[in-house]
């Protein structure tokens, strides 16, 4: 190792010049600062909980949310139907004997229209009814009284769309409708009033 | 320092996170998740005592998200539309693509509905509908991510592997069900003991090579029935605002 000569005569003291940091530092340094905020802003979602990769950002989330549709409505008719009509007219459709009939080829259930299936669960049904040639005489409460206009008219759809029933969909604004009609209406239905009221 | 350190990695965390609560699941009156019924609850404690987790991960991972456009119904002219289909690419599609598609098949007079599909190598492998989300463990204590995959992923094991028995023979002799699995047996977890008066209706029903003895029989501990019905309560595959999915039924026959 060779010492670098001395700049400064032997026993003068040591003083700093004003020479300036190099320029390329503070360019390299802002711009990796800017490319990190870019970064940043494309790929952090900003904190927010929601977002998670490959969602960049909370508007980009929102876009993405199935818009609902028959797959929509049919997971949840087929949830509500599980929860709340399957017990007794079993998942499949097909009834239990002694307790309720089929849904699978029933013709309240595939009926063109659906005024008279809608006030079924409604309001419930009395006294006989027959259903696809077989006589019933067993009483339904009014299971659908409580559910929320969308989750029933949901279920109905389900229902006139599964086990090879082929029927049209049956929307919310239709149940409000129904629902609006009954009135004070409050006892269950006798399979005559059914029949009486228009498909 | 460690001010600033603690507030990155506590305080932050927890003013993202600390308020978690339980969602709605998308387009449904449900609420995810539900807390898990005791039995699982304990069964997570076995989970980890056995340390399932160094094997074993809970998350799944998302790259990316696609629209598939699938078609409601034909309308007046079916012939048009399933001409104009046969042209078309209707899978894995961008949201302008999707949407260019759309308007070209309702042109036609066919209705169409765009599902919104979760891609990635975990959800082709069929791990999961979504990526994990932080509700997935909101009601578990500790949290068992793991981190090494030398078995597959759980997140969603007890929707895709619904049978009890089936995981109890998996458990006790993993090779009785999955050939080549590396898994160890968990035989500490059964008991194996003479048959006395009439045969248990828990008694694993293993093929012969994996079987007991003649006159014996192979009964799980309450410990192997906990962890079976804490991997049967794992489902995280419902759809939510965080990690949506359009959700496809297929309607029992």
């Amino acid at each position: 190792m060779s010492e670098p000569a001395p700049s400064t005569p032997a026993g003068a003291e040591l003083v700093s010049d004003r020479s300036q940091s190099p320029m390329w530092i503070f360019v390299l340094t802002l711009t990796l600062l800017y490319l990190g905020a870019v970064y940043f802003d494309r790929h952090s979602g900003w904190f927010d909980k929601d977002v998670y990769s490959p969602y960049a950002n909370a508007a980009m989330l929102e876009s993405y949310q199935p818009k609902s549709g028959a797959a929509m409505a049919a997971a949840q008719g087929r949830r509500v139907y599980e929860q709340v009509c399957g017990l007794c007219h079993g998942a499949d459709g097909l009834g239990k004997p002694g307790q309720a009939p089929a849904l699978a080829g029933s013709e309240w259930v595939i009926a063109a229209g659906h005024n008279r299936l809608a006030h079924i669960p409604l309001l419930g049904i009395n006294g006989q009814i027959s259903v696809a040639g077989k006589g019933w005489n067993l009483g339904m409460a009014a299971m659908g009284a409580s559910l929320s206009d969308s989750d029933l008219a949901a279920v109905l759809t389900y229902i006139r769309t599964s086990w090879g029933n082929q029927a049209g969909e049956v929307t919310a604004d239709d149940i409000k409708n129904i629902r609006a009609g009954l009135g004070g209406h409050l006892q269950p239905m006798s399979s005559d009033q059914l029949l009486a009221m228009p498909e | 320092m460690l001010l600033v350190s603690w507030s990155a990695f506590v305080l932050a965390p927890q003013l993202q996170l600390g308020g978690a609560k339980q969602v709605p699941v998308l387009n449904s009156t449900e609420v995810y998740p539900h807390t898990r019924p005791g039995e699982a609850n304990q069964g997570l404690q076995v989970y980890r005592a056995n340390g399932c987790a160094a094997c074993h991960t809970e998350q799944v991972q998302q790259d990316g998200v696609a629209c598939d456009v699938v078609l409601a119904s034909a309308g007046k002219n079916p012939d048009a539309v399933s001409n104009l289909l046969a042209t078309l690419t209707l899978r894995g599609l961008s949201q302008e693509a999707a949407q260019a598609v759309s308007d070209k098949i309702t042109a036609a007079g066919g209705k169409v509905e765009t599902h919104i599909v979760a891609v990635g190598p975990d959800i082709a492998r069929g791990w999961g509908l979504r990526h994990s989300v932080a509700e997935d463990f909101l009601y578990d204590n500790l949290v068992q991510f793991g981190s090494l995959r030398i078995g597959p992923d759980l997140a969603g094991v007890g929707s895709r592997l619904p049978d009890a028995n089936w995981q109890l023979l998996h458990l006790y002799a993993p090779q009785s069900v999955v050939k080549g699995s590396l898994m160890p047996p968990f035989r500490y977890l059964f008991t194996t003991r003479k048959i006395g008066a009439a045969p248990s209706p828990d008694a694993l029903n293993l093929p012969k090579e994996f079987a007991p003895a003649d006159g014996y029989e192979v009964v799980p501990k309450p410990e192997a029935k906990e962890l079976v019905a804490y991997l049967l309560n794992l489902h995280a595959d419902v759809p939510l605002y965080d990690a949506p999915f359009t959700p496809v039924v297929v309607a029992k026959p």
